[in-house]
């Protein structure tokens, strides 16, 4: 205050009279430039911090300049003047609500060119307390203001990514909590600075915090530092595979109390299973499950490590008191091409003790995962203990464990097996023991409805049709389960570890019918549902909402199992479901419109596969489809495709909002929530529902469009087809050139015949040539002989003086002379 | 199982001109394939490798961090000089531009990071000379074997030629840096914790052995 009252003294001048406040910024940013006394600065620089407030414009327009000057030359010398300069900087560049285009306006400026960003990282390096807390928080602002630019000019900082590191080592909390507030505006998207803070051993840095602060139970800061790792590593494959190599993975485990080395078939302990939760510790503890499934989802995790994180998920959704969501997110962030044994693994489940307020547990018998998975499915946390209520976030968990169920019996053989251990076996005379899917699913529907049931039910309904969905193997098996009519007592699975087992108690069945398939109870109990529905109409909303869902669950599951299954079709007619289904068709109430679709669906569906030899034959079913009209009909299946609750359905949402009557201030985690469909049906309606339509147009003895061959058979057909005809093409082929081959052999027999008769042509001809030349030669010698003769007889003519005619003597010189010659 | 997997970390940096087969050089380390047509690495990637050093009968984790060669990334890639044990420094031997550019990249070496750094001179590609080498002189080598030993020898720096496609020397190249550091280390150059290129494995308690364990299991398995 000294400063500032010598100042205005000076300032006011000797007359004493008032001044207006943009002549005395003027005077006091002339006072900031370096020509005058450091003492004058420093109180020029406080001056014009007071002012900032009531004249923020008037401040940046004339000392903005000198200011940056200020931060430049003084602060790192003076740390009073560092202090005061970074202080009213960030007065001119903080957003309020009022002058924001004038602090985005002060931002620009300061950020014009690299250098004040650099001078503020080489500030940071500063140890002094107000000089390091000023730098951040105008770090932070600049940041938040003008993000990208600040990024940029970081990467460019000579000491940017060290001195960031220090101050998140700083042994002061204030310092060392907005260097994390900072760190995250810093790494917002942008990889390379991610990379570089890893490098500099952020990572290490941010969970020594997280540790100080005490783990997950820590509070903000630790969510901070949480968040800090979480955006370091997301999106980010070098960081991720960089972190991995770290003993950090394990880290994350025992944040969680979960042990990093557990195996398969050792029992999570109790510690972590059961532990006090309040809000801020689900928050972190979300982050770090976030962290640990972002690691799993990515590629090039070892098989370890992802295997106990999914453990970790497992054993925290399905034997730990975590809160709903947090289970909910375990269960969301296993992998979608789940291969964890969950059949094997050995989890103890835990219920809370009445009337304790969630502070004593009792243990229950331990059983495999997929059973309390199940379980969990089927009536949700904690064996049903809330599932009257129907709470959004109690279903969205269900939700979360019929999609995971869905995923784990995505293997064919997986899907059997579970199927198969539903069928009666041959040896056993006693009836075997119902699974309690396949109880749930055979739930009679008893009027009145209880809400726990229709949810139980319409969800083991999602559940067996996951395993019967595009599988002939088992939708074959599943026509052969039967049933008995032992029902077991709900929750006979669930047993307190220390009370004595309940017996399941027999109950006597009073008519001796043989059991009845699966799907014959299916169609009784939709009939059932119909017969009740239609008493209920116009007079409770309520309930009328309710046995609607249970029919759209029966009629779901119907749907995906008579597809392509001629004989389970013959099955559900059999059992006189074509009156069932053709009455809710008839009756057009406006304000439903997804159980007639789902009927008029489900009766094309018959009418199609309709293949096998029986009673109801597709001749029976044609007029009847004609009466209600074909367009009718495919008007009806597009209306479903309208509705909301089937639009709404995506493949990670499948709760609503249920529409009705919310009391108002109700805790939004208390609403209530229902499921109609899961995406699987959507999913399949969507590529199906055309094949049923085009085949309720078509004449009933007209083969069927895709009847019999089913696209996977048709391709294989297909290629097989390719295969035949090119093997043909090759014989043709192959023929073609025998046949070639055989010409030229004959060609060559000719040829060879000709060969020989020329050969003996030729010996003749030799033969003829040799006689004639023995001929010329003994001519040739006769010749000779003659002429001697002729010769001598001349010379003796001559001799005896006869005349001689010349010419043969002059032939004769001639001969002698050249010879002479 | 001995608890201890490593005995030491050393954070490596590959640097180096554009396209002299630096992001190669690791990809041949860490996953023993040749990556036959990379797409210029941007920024910076990390790969990792547990590497034994026989005769001081240590096992060593190398951290390596690839870096750009592209100019525009320059400033970027010079953040991560300071935190390094060990540099490769690598260039083309078929680009005699490459090699001259070595200097630069040297020079920037010597300016951010640690003075006790190890730097080793790496001539990549050499293949390349070995498979015309025979018909047409020396093939198409640019820089002399004997060139660059020299200069590595003024520059007090390691050398080695090798090749990312064939895999010769590349590991070498990586031991003879490692040795070299930890050379340095008995002789006290870096204390502990000094030199943050350097970190001893941890005392071993708890979690962090166990993570060894699972570590070790990952890497040589």
């Amino acid at each position: 205050m000294d400063f500032l009252s010598q100042t205005y003294i000076a300032l006011r001048g000797p007359t004493g009279a008032p001044q207006s406040a943009v002549d005395t910024i003027a005077k006091l940013s002339d006072r900031l430039s370096p020509s005058t006394l450091l003492a004058d600065r420093r109180a020029a620089v406080l001056s014009l911090k007071g002012l900032t407030r009531d004249c923020k414009e008037d401040v940046g327009d004339r000392a903005l300049p000198g200011l940056i000057q200020v931060l430049q030359n003084d602060a790192e010398i003076d740390a009073d003047i560092g202090k005061a300069v970074l202080e009213t900087l960030h007065q001119l560049c903080e957003v309020d609500d009022a002058t924001k285009d004038l602090a985005l306006k002060h931002t620009d400026y300061v950020l014009a060119n690299e250098q004040v960003t650099h001078t503020l990282f080489a500030l940071l390096g500063d140890t002094n307390f107000y000089i390091r807390y000023a730098t951040l928080q105008l770090l932070s602002t600049l940041l938040q203001n003008r993000r990208q630019q600040v990024q940029s000019y970081f990467l460019k900082a000579p000491s940017g990514a060290p001195s960031v590191i220090a101050v998140l080592e700083d042994k002061r909390e204030i310092i060392r909590n907005e260097s994390i507030v900072m760190i995250q505006a810093l790494i917002s998207q942008s990889p390379d600075i991610q990379k570089v803070l890893a490098f500099e051993g952020a990572f290490e840095k941010l969970f020594n915090t997280v540790s100080q602060e005490g783990g997950v139970e820590g509070g903000v800061i630790s969510l901070d530092a949480l968040r800090c790792v979480d955006g370091l590593l997301r999106f980010n494959s070098s960081n991720q595979s960089y972190f991995r190599e770290t003993a950090l993975p394990s880290l994350l485990c025992s944040l969680l109390l979960f042990p990093p080395n557990l195996l398969l078939q050792e029992a999570a302990p109790q510690e972590f299973a059961l532990q006090f939760w309040d809000d801020q510790k689900v928050a972190n503890v979300s982050l770090v499950i976030g962290i640990m499934g972002m690691l799993v989802g990515s590629k090039g995790g070892s098989g370890q490590e992802s295997t106990i994180f999914v453990r970790c998920f497992v054993e925290l959704a399905l034997g730990s008191n975590a809160p709903t969501p947090l289970k909910t997110q375990a269960l969301r962030l296993l992998p979608s091409n789940l291969s964890f044994p969950l059949s094997v693994v050995i989890l103890t489940p835990y219920m809370p003790v009445p009337e304790t307020n969630g502070e004593e547990w009792d243990r229950l018998e331990p059983a495999s995962a997929l059973d309390v998975l199940v379980e969990l499915a089927l009536h949700g946390e904690y064996n049903g203990l809330y599932g009257d209520k129907r709470v959004k976030e109690g279903l969205e968990l269900r939700g979360a464990a019929v999609a995971v169920f869905d995923n784990f019996v995505h293997k064919e053989e997986i899907k059997q097996a579970i199927v198969q251990g539903m069928v009666p076996s041959e040896e056993t005379t006693n009836a075997p023991s119902i699974s309690p899917l396949l109880h749930a699913l055979c739930l009679p529907p008893s009027s009145p409805l209880s809400l726990a049931n229709v949810t139980t039910t319409h969800i083991a309904t999602l559940l067996f049709s996951h395993l019967l969905a595009s599988s002939p193997r088992s939708k074959a098996l599943a026509r052969s389960i039967k049933p008995s009519a032992t029902p077991v007592a709900q929750g006979q699975f669930f047993v307190p570890a220390d009370g004595a087992p309940s017996a399941p108690q027999p109950v006597e069945d009073d008519d001796d019918d043989a059991p009845q398939s699966v799907l014959h109870l299916l169609s009784e109990n939709l009939s059932l549902c119909f017969l009740s529905r239609s008493r209920m109409e116009g007079t409770d909303d309520r309930e009328a909402r309710e046995w609607d869902r249970l029919i759209v669950g029966y009629l779901c599951l119907l749907v995906q199992w008579l597809w392509e299954d001629p004989k389970a079709v013959r099955e559900f007619l059999d059992a006189g479901a074509l009156g069932v289904l053709v009455e809710p068709i008839n009756q057009t109430a406006e304000s439903e419109s997804i159980v007639p679709g789902l009927c008029a669906f489900l009766l094309g569906l018959c009418y199609e596969f309709n293949r096998q030899p029986g009673e109801i034959t597709r001749a029976t079913i044609y007029p009847i489809i004609n009466r209600l009209g074909v367009d009718n009909l495919v008007g009806q299946m597009t209306r479903v495709r309208e509705d909301e609750r089937f639009k709404a359905v995506g493949p990670e949402a499948m709760v609503l909002s249920y529409p009705m009557h919310a009391p108002l201030g109700a805790n939004p985690a208390d609403a209530e929530g229902e499921i109609w469909f899961d995406w699987a049906f959507v999913d399949f309606w969507k590529s199906n529902h055309y094949t049923v339509q085009r085949g309720l147009a078509m004449d009933p003895n007209a083969l069927a469009a895709s009847s019999g061959p089913s696209a996977e058979s048709a391709m294989l057909i297909s290629s097989l087809r390719d295969v035949i005809r090119s093997q043909a093409q090759e014989i043709d082929d192959l023929q073609n050139k025998l046949k070639g081959n055989s010409v030229g052999e004959s060609q060559l027999n000719d040829m060879r015949s000709r060969i020989v008769a020329l050969e003996s042509e030729l010996q003749d001809s030799e033969g003829k040539r040799k006689d004639v030349e023995k001929e010329q030669e003994d001519l040739l010698v006769l010749l000779d002989e003659m002429s001697t003769k002729r010769r001598r007889d001349k010379e003796r003519m001559r001799g005896a003086g006869l005349e001689v005619s010349e010419d043969e003597a002059d032939d004769e010189d001639d001969d002698d002379g050249d010879d002479e010659e | 199982m001995a608890g201890i997997t490593w005995h030491y970390v050393l954070k490596f940096i590959i640097t180096g001109d554009a396209a002299v087969g630096k992001s190669s050089l690791l990809v041949r380390l860490t996953d023993q394939r040749f990556l036959a047509n990379p797409d210029p690495t941007l920024g910076v990637e990390f790969g990792s490798k547990l590497i034994e050093i026989p005769e001081e009968g240590k096992i060593v984790k190398l951290q390596c961090w690839d870096t750009a060669g592209t100019e525009s990334f320059r400033s970027i890639t010079r953040s991560y000089y300071r935190g390094a044990a060990g540099c490769l420094l690598v260039y083309d031997v078929t680009s005699r531009a490459s090699f001259a550019n070595a200097r630069s990249w040297l020079a920037d070496v010597r300016e951010h990071a640690d003075p006790h750094l190890t730097c080793i001179l790496v001539g990549n590609k050499v293949d390349l000379c070995e498979e015309s080498g025979e018909g047409t002189s020396s093939g198409r080598r640019e820089v002399p074997t004997e060139e660059a030993e020299r200069w590595a020898e003024e520059e007090g720096l390691l050398f080695v030629e090798a090749s990312a496609k064939s895999g010769r020397n590349v590991e070498a190249a990586f031991e003879q840096a490692s040795r070299d550091i930890l050379d340095k280390i008995k002789r006290g150059v870096f204390d502990d914790d000094r030199s943050p290129g350097v970190k001893l494995s941890r005392p071993t308690n708890g979690s962090l052995a166990l993570d060894g364990a699972s570590a070790k299991q990952g890497c040589c398995s």
